[in-house]
């Protein structure tokens, strides 16, 4: 029978299909681009840059392939992020740039099916420094204020005294993209592999559900602030009965101390009403009502404001302590009062600011203008195509509003118990040593594999059952989004190395004809192989299920890519193996 | 009873008797001085394993007089620091002058992080938690300009996160050793079989925790999964050893056991040199860390498997068979 017969009779069996189709959904998962994949993804769109001005949104998927990448700027090929950089150095003030972008899919080493471009134009904006000065001026305000007499809007002029400042240009500001070489594939590398920061918060109490929500929350919400959303913020627990709790933040790419001190501070929240401090988080706002009566869509509030427009309103109530309130009633007592859609408001807004950083502006009622009152309501609205998607963007808006008031009260203490921060360079060498170690692994494991058994009809097969184990798992990796880090890649050679000894097992116990066994069909042999493999199996995963568990998450990626490895190879590969070696050896 | 059934049970029963009579032919000629011992004096040998379980418990207790620990903790476990500085011209002898001179009241043990024996890199861990500023001035005083290069990593690990994991681990290893243990007896359904499978994991762990102590290694949290993933390890050669020996009944109980050491030696063959590269070749201390852990565990192993766990299953095998033979003859 020639060998032609044998390889058709191989990729008819159902198990090596399996295997086929589980390769190919992995080539589906991970697309290698080892061609063409040049430019520079855009990692963080900084806040109120060039680049956010002209409406380029930060990245909201974690996939890296599906990430946006800059392939040139003014028409001019950018290939790498030096060229980046070689462009984005002599900018001028005012000077228009043309980025075009592309969004790749379905790629397979040598290209794409699909590029889908996209052009936008930026302005490159000056960079201020603005210095108050000691001396005041008065400047002219037009306001449209409502009338009530006579029932119109009218323009009103009022005079106002503030601090003079002066800009100075300092120069060309950033245009306000964060970028990485573009991706090859989509192998999420963990932060130990690609740099990064890495901080582990202990909480000094116990706490429920909500509170950790609320904590998690004001870490992310600060971060984006800083113009950071290439951020993973998670609960992570141990399970020794102290129960304590912790806080992963992991911030890709971003190795600095700025960051940790950042995070390790409760976090600065003023609200302002003309420049003047009325209150500080932590110190002066007593409550923050996130739930219950207290909080939620105004009852009655949602409706249409044209055809396709819907606007809800929020409420939720503050407690501000009595020096506060009094603050607040000196300042606006001397505020005019405006009328915006038939309600009244004072002509001053209150400004919030988290950490330095600007983020919202609240109208203030007109019942409070003077008034030294502690419990106050805040509202606000949602808008979107329909009601659900108006009460949506409603309660979004609210949570965001309840955290960033909440900054610097947080009911409970965070301490900083891990960091990390980790060098882009070395991360580098560590993927290059890996890899080295990998390839010299299987190299060694052939080699033994030879030397035993001095036969290619088996040997082949073991070897490229191994091959395909490493690929099989580098798909499920990317189809799950994990992150491979150290741990994990070692959990991936550990798994691979047990492949390999079932594929011994499988060997020796289907061609033993020694003592007395040669009565036995195939599959019988089969079935004793699959006994010791299972067992073994069995005890793998109870061995490293506690460890997925324990220690604060330290160790997770190493449990799950072990237990998901030998789960794969004993469910895919094992069975292809042996269908494999039955119609080459069967005599 | 078909007759082709019945051509396949005479056929078997020739075979086993054939081999059994090489087997006896082998046994007298061309047996090796170990192999004798091996072969005969298995009882005398199942001591071996005893007495490196004994020295390594009074090991691990001499330990805990001297350290309070059983185990020595790194930097991950304790609390502490670690910096990795990317570099190819090292001179270590020169940083750890800076340090002790400078700092000298901390601790610090500084390695060479080199791929096939190039530097590529060093590893400097302290017992400091103050993010390795301490530290990394020093290295500036060194190499001006370092501290704002990105060849820069520091770790810094709070000694109540270490103490926390160091808990949560040793009960990890606890629950997976009682988990097992319950498969195995599922497996097997013998007490004493399944009891040699548990007590070879256990001597591998207990023998392993022993020699990274005389080896000076400093336990850290990638080395506490190595010892996880030991477990899985050793019982896999155990189970096949067991299944081989228990399930089957053909052929001599040495022809079984030699049977399953082929092809247990190969997988501890493909093992150890994976390991091995991996110890020779990778930077990373936590890699090389688990893989050091592994090789010493993989060694114990092979002792423990193949002299320990073959011994105790011999003399369970000859109590078990001795009554039988009984009864069969009582019976005629």
């Amino acid at each position: 029978m020639g060998s032609n017969g044998v390889t058709k009779r191989i990729l008819k069996k159902t198990r090596v299909i399996i295997l086929i189709i589980a390769l190919v959904l992995s080539l589906f998962a991970i697309q290698f681009l080892t061609v063409g994949n040049t430019g520079v993804a855009i990692r963080t769109i900084s806040k109120d840059s060039a680049a956010a001005v002209a409406g380029i949104a930060s990245p909201r998927t974690t996939q890296p392939m599906a990430r946006e990448v800059i392939v040139a700027l003014n028409n001019k090929n950018i290939d790498t992020v030096e060229d980046y950089f070689t462009f984005t150095k002599d900018l001028k003030i005012n000077q228009s740039i043309s980025v075009k972008t592309v969004n790749r899919k379905f790629c397979f080493v040598v290209g794409c099916l699909i590029n889908d471009y996209n052009t936008y134009r930026l302005k490159v904006q000056p960079e201020y420094e603005i210095i108050e000065l000691n001396e005041t001026e008065s400047i002219d305000i037009t306001e449209q204020v409502f009338n009530e007499t006579i029932n119109e809007t009218v323009n009103v002029t009022r005079t106002e005294i503030i601090n003079k400042t002066i800009k100075n240009v300092l120069g060309p500001a950033d245009i306000g993209f964060s970028v990485y070489p573009a991706p090859s594939n989509n192998l999420k590398k963990g932060l130990d592999l690609q740099g990064g920061t890495r901080v582990l918060l202990m909480l000094d109490e116990h706490v429920d559900t909500d509170v950790m929500e609320l904590v998690i929350d004001n870490i992310k919400q600060r971060l984006n602030v800083y113009g950071l959303t290439d951020i993973v913020v998670r609960e992570v627990k141990g399970f020794t009965g102290t129960g304590d709790q912790y806080v992963l933040v992991e911030i890709a790419g971003v190795n600095s101390e700025e960051i940790r001190d950042l995070i390790s501070q409760q976090g600065k929240f003023e609200a302002k009403i003309g420049g003047e401090v009325v209150f500080i988080g932590g110190k002066d706002i007593t409550y923050v009502a996130r739930a219950g009566d207290q909080a939620g869509l105004e009852y009655g509030s949602c409706g249409p404001v044209s055809d396709d427009l819907y606007t809800c309103r929020f409420r939720f109530g503050i407690s501000l302590t009595p020096e506060a309130a009094q603050k607040q009633a000196d300042i606006t007592a001397e505020l005019p009062i405006v009328v915006e859609n038939g309600r009244e408001y004072l002509n001053e807004s209150i400004t919030l600011y988290l950490d330095d950083e600007f983020v919202d502006e609240l109208r203030i009622g007109a019942e409070l203008g003077g008034n030294a009152v502690t419990e106050i309501m805040i509202s606000g609205s949602g808008s979107g195509i329909d009601e659900q998607s108006a009460a949506n963007d409603a309660i979004v808006s609210m949570k965001k509003l309840q955290t960033v008031l909440t900054t610097g009260s947080l009911p409970v203490k965070i301490n900083i118990v891990k960091t990390d921060t980790i060098s882009p360079t070395l991360g580098e060498q560590f993927i290059k040593n890996i890899m080295l170690v990998g390839l010299l692994a299987i190299i060694g494991v052939s080699l033994v594999i030879f030397i035993r058994y001095r036969n290619l009809k088996v040997s082949i097969p073991v070897i490229i059952t191994m091959l395909s184990e490493v690929f099989i798992l580098l798909g499920f990796a990317s189809l799950v989004g994990w992150n491979l880090d150290i741990a994990a890649i070692a959990g991936i050679l550990i798994a691979v190395g047990t492949g390999v000894d079932d594929q011994i097992v499988i060997t020796d116990e289907t061609m033993k004809n020694a003592i007395g066994e040669s009565h036995l069909t195939w599959k019988q042999r089969f079935k004793k192989a699959l006994f010791i493999i299972i067992a073994a199996y069995s005890t793998t995963m109870v061995a490293m299920l506690p460890l997925y568990f324990a220690g604060a998450g330290l160790v997770k990626g190493f449990a799950l890519t072990t237990m998901a490895g030998v789960t794969i190879g004993v469910l895919i590969t094992r069975q292809a193996f042996a269908a494999i070696l039955e119609e080459l050896v069967k005599k | 009873m078909n007759r082709k059934e019945r051509r396949q049970l005479l056929k078997e029963k020739q075979f086993s008797d054939a081999s059994v009579e090489q087997n006896k032919i082998s046994s007298d000629k061309g047996r090796g001085f170990f192999q004798r011992i091996y072969e005969d004096e298995y009882k005398k040998l199942i001591f071996i394993p005893f007495a490196i379980l004994l020295i390594a418990i009074t090991i691990i207790i001499m330990n805990v007089v001297q350290t309070g620990e059983f185990v020595n903790k790194g930097f991950s476990l304790s609390g502490g620091t670690a910096i990795t500085v990317v570099a190819g011209n090292i001179n270590i002898d020169v940083i750890e002058d800076q340090l002790k001179s400078n700092l000298p009241d901390n601790q610090f043990s500084i390695r060479v992080l080199s791929e096939a024996g190039v530097a590529r890199g060093f590893n400097i861990e302290s017992d400091m938690t103050d993010n390795g500023e301490a530290i990394i001035n020093e290295l500036e005083k060194l190499s001006p300009g370092i501290k704002d290069s990105d060849s820069l990593s520091v770790t810094t690990m709070g000694s109540s996160l270490g103490d926390s994991f160091f808990k949560d681990a040793i009960l990890a290893i606890i629950i997976a050793f009682i988990f097992m243990s319950i498969v195995v007896f599922i497996i097997f359904k013998q007490a004493s079989p399944s009891l040699a499978v548990i007590l070879c994991a256990l001597s591998d762990i207990v023998v392993t925790i022993a020699a990274i102590n005389i080896f000076g290694i400093k336990l850290s949290t990638a080395g506490i999964a190595a010892l996880l993933m030991l477990i899985g390890y050793s019982v896999d050669t155990d189970i096949l050893l067991s299944t081989r020996v228990i399930r089957e009944k053909k052929g001599r109980v040495m022809t079984r056991v030699y049977d399953a050491l082929k092809t247990g030696i190969t997988m501890n063959a493909t093992t150890l040199i994976t390991v091995i590269v991996g110890i020779v070749i990778s930077q990373s201390p936590e890699l090389k860390q688990i893989f050091t852990i592994l090789l010493i565990g993989l060694v114990i192993d092979i002792i423990n498997t193949w002299i320990q766990n073959v011994g105790i299953l011999r003399l369970y095998l000859e109590r078990k068979d001795r009554p039988k033979v009984k009864s069969e003859s009582n019976g005629q």
